[in-house]
């Protein structure tokens, strides 16, 4: 398995998982930065015991809860930001409204739902969250059901 | 349910430009170096105690059996001191990244306890054998002197002693228990989240 693979793969994969926690562009480009890095230094050890796509999101998943423990420590310009970005597009109203809905829900109904919206079969959310399938089909409606409807609520608003 | 909003389609809209690979290996670098600095400079600061010491022992040639376990103990205390504030908290706060969030959390909330109750033995025992050393050392010192001299190094070692103690050796344990106990409180309701129950 080649890291520059890994990376092509998967950042854009990552940045939304990390996106959908904090809703802050910069701060998730920081937060899959350092998933990435801990992929590279993990990669040596990795035995394939699960796919590589499961692995990946378990370390972008507790990287992401891991901000429970330096919200109040780590200013964000630790890692300060090397590329310019002018000329990604910005996202349109729509998408930054989903994901402004997610970063609202509870810690770990963001990951879940970022999972699920990125693909990941539920049995392997069960596998990188910790809780049985059946648990995650049911949270996985719920946090549907809460999105969509908060989801509504501020378009109206608007 | 609505049926007209596409969560998927808009959530793949959410891109950022990936930086350059050597970036992020250059990163992890930095990041390396910067941990392997810390060490450094803990062990340097560790080895010039060490050597201020000896140098005291050889210079002043204490007579006393006190000065020396005084001394001895002073050189104990800041030794304590320093492995725990540098090494021994990252060591323990290596959580495994590769376990499910579940057990990931879990980890996390196991090792804040034990953060927490590090840091707080280990400051009491710092403030005691410091407080201790301090008194053994002056015993040489202070026979010397008149008794005036006496009561007054005592009664102000005593109260800076008291001092620290009730004020700055309460206060920093309280400030460091509030830090991590509200970090604990937070990842233990994060982990609550997960529950057995799906009603939760």
């Amino acid at each position: 398995m080649v890291f520059e693979d890994i990376y092509r793969d998967y950042w854009n994969k990552v940045f939304r998982i990390c996106m959908g926690y904090v809703n802050d562009k910069d701060l998730a480009k920081d937060m899959a930065q350092e998933t990435f890095i801990l992929i590279w230094r993990k990669l040596p050890q990795f035995r394939n015991e699960s796919a590589v796509g499961t692995w990946i999101y378990r370390i972008a998943s507790n990287n992401c809860l891991r901000q429970i423990e330096r919200s109040n420590r780590m200013p964000k310009t630790e890692l300060p930001e090397q590329i310019e970005d002018t000329l990604e597009p910005d996202m349109e109203w729509q998408s930054r409204l989903l994901y402004k809905c997610i970063a609202e829900l509870p810690e770990t109904d963001r990951i879940i739902i970022s999972l699920e919206l990125e693909d990941v079969k539920q049995a392997e959310i069960a596998k990188i969250t910790g809780l049985s399938e059946s648990n995650v089909r049911v949270k996985i409606f719920r946090i549907k059901e809460k999105l969509t409807q908060k989801f509504k609520q501020y378009e109206r608003e608007y | 349910m609505s049926e007209n909003i596409d969560f998927k389609e808009l959530w793949n809209r959410g891109k950022a430009s990936a930086p350059d690979v050597s970036e992020i290996f250059a990163k992890a670098n930095r990041l390396t170096r910067k941990t392997r600095c810390k060490i450094w400079w803990s062990n340097i600061i560790l080895s010039i105690t060490i050597l201020l010491m000896i140098f005291i022992w050889w210079y002043y040639q204490p007579q006393l059996l006190t000065t020396k376990i005084g001394l001895i103990l002073i050189l104990i205390a800041i030794v304590i001191f320093l492995v725990t504030t540098n090494q021994l908290s990252p060591l323990l706060a290596k959580a495994d990244e590769e376990t499910d969030s579940r057990h990931f959390l879990e980890q996390v909330i196991r090792i804040k306890h034990k953060q927490e109750f590090l840091n707080k033995t280990m400051l009491t025992v710092y403030f005691i054998l410091l407080s201790i050393g301090i008194t053994l050392y002056f015993i040489e010192y202070a026979s010397r002197g008149s008794l005036l001299f006496q009561v007054l190094a005592y009664g102000i070692t005593f109260a800076w002693i008291i001092f620290n103690w009730i004020y700055i050796k309460t206060r920093t344990i309280k400030k460091q228990q509030k830090a991590i106990n509200d970090i604990i409180a937070r990842l233990e309701e994060v982990n609550g989240q997960f529950g057995d129950s799906p009603l939760n």
